[in-house]
């Protein structure tokens, strides 16, 4: 049995035909070609794939690519305007929050969430808002560092 | 695999009586996904997501109505939860990360009756009750009755959890949900408590109290001797420390991966204490007497 949705990606309109069984992180990564997109643990629990769902972070993995059928998605790639990096990324790159990068796609969207829903985050909200997010290399630190930057520098933008 | 997405209560109920133990229902599917990865695809799969008006909070005379499909988020967001049912605030807000908040529903952890699902010691202690259909009508069914053991509930193959109903706890109670895991995100409860406690009058004794626990038993459980042996009495030190034996006594812990039943037991102790004194605070303002 096969299913046809609609969506948006990253601004932009796709219709494709899906097996209804399949997880939107399957859907977007193989189907749509959406690389940025990690698969990690594929249950739910380390945040790799987190995708924007209708402006809300989710894990892809655990959603049915039918649920996204009418949604808006945002990825990582999403995020830049052409060469010019959104801030969040440019924050994980000047701290040097990056380390094997793995992780990294999924921090960068649950940051985006976290920043347009409060400009001005406390310790505690950075930490609940990357709490869904295991990074096995940097040891945390600099990817809070790098989320107060990016912080400040979209305030001083606005 | 057969797939649906019924746009009707009536239509969902006819498809699961039709497809009896074979239906799968999926809600944020949080749960029921990893399962279809790594245990086995349903032979035909119920997605209720698109019945419209299953995602609410809303007060209604005395009683506080969760609509099945309502995430765990909304919950944690709502002002009016976080003012009148501060316990369910407090399990929503502990519950898994923030990206499965956004996903999973009450509906879906209620259905899935894992002993340590964090919503459920909490609607137990309230004493709620899941509002389900059935082909035959509507029923519904006291939180205390509807966990059979372990992703058993009365709902069964043909019922369908439409909304859950909480009686709004009398104003003066005091309440707290404790979870000891090893992670403060992400983690499955090796012990959950939630208390619900109210003070007579007087603010001296313990008029009504209700200690429900989680992961510590096939089906989240009220440990029933702990709360007899406080009704009634002044909130002594002495008489909470017994309280949180007899809760550790009423616990049916097993071992596995995540703890032994014997340190399980500890905590349940330790955990109850520490509810019950932040209970009487919370409620009173007070200490417990020494």
């Amino acid at each position: 049995m096969s299913l046809n949705i609609r969506l948006v990606v990253n601004g932009r309109r796709h219709t494709a035909k899906i097996n209804p069984a399949t997880s939107l992180l399957d859907f977007l990564r193989d189907t749509l070609g959406y690389k940025g997109v990690k698969i990690c643990c594929n249950t739910g629990e380390c945040g790799a794939c987190t995708i924007l769902f209708n402006g809300k972070p989710v894990n892809s993995c655990v959603v049915l690519a039918a649920d996204a059928a009418g949604a808006e998605i945002v990825t990582v790639e999403g995020l830049a305007e052409g060469d010019r990096l959104h801030p969040v990324q440019q924050a994980f790159i000047d701290t040097g929050a990056v380390q094997c990068g793995y992780c990294t796609p999924g921090f960068i969207i649950s940051v985006k969430a976290l920043l347009d829903r409060t400009k001005n985050p406390t310790a505690e909200e950075i930490e609940e808002a990357v709490s869904g997010n295991i990074c096995r290399c940097t040891g945390y630190t600099k990817i809070v560092d790098a989320i107060q930057i990016a912080a400040e520098r979209l305030q001083a933008r606005s | 695999m057969d797939y649906f997405e019924p746009k009707t209560i009536r239509e969902a109920v006819s498809l699961l009586a039709r497809y009896g133990e074979k239906a799968k229902v999926i809600a944020g599917g949080t749960d029921v996904l990893v399962d279809m990865k790594f245990k086995e695809e349903p032979s035909c799969l119920v997605n209720i997501k698109r019945i419209p008006a299953l995602s609410y909070i809303r007060e209604d005379d005395g009683f506080l109505r969760v609509g099945t499909l309502t995430p765990i988020r909304e919950i944690e967001t709502s002002s009016l939860v976080r003012q009148k049912l501060p316990l369910l605030w407090e399990a929503a807000h502990q519950f898994a990360s923030l990206q499965i908040r956004n996903t999973a529903t009450i509906g879906g952890n209620v259905c899935r009756a894992s002993p340590s699902g964090e919503m459920l010691a909490p609607l137990l202690v309230l004493e709620a009750s899941a509002v389900a259909r059935f082909s035959r009508g509507e029923k519904k069914l006291p939180f205390g009755e509807l966990f059979l053991g372990p992703g058993q509930t009365l709902l069964g193959s043909k019922g369908l959890l439409t909304e859950i109903e909480i009686a709004l706890p009398p104003e003066r109670s005091g309440s707290v949900y404790l979870k000891h895991a090893v992670r403060g995100a992400m983690d499955i409860a090796m012990v959950g408590v939630a208390v619900l406690l109210t003070p007579d009058a007087g603010g001296k004794k313990a008029k009504d109290v209700r200690i429900g626990l989680g992961a510590v038993a096939p089906t989240p459980i009220r440990a029933k001797s702990a709360e007899k042996a406080l009704r009634g009495k002044a909130m002594a030190r002495a008489v909470v420390e017994e309280a949180a034996r007899r809760a550790a006594a009423d616990a049916k812990p097993i071992t596995d991966h995540r703890a032994s039943a014997e340190y399980r037991r500890w905590i349940v102790e330790a955990l109850t204490r520490k509810g019950l004194a932040q209970a009487w605070k919370a409620a009173t303002g007070k200490e417990v007497d020494r």
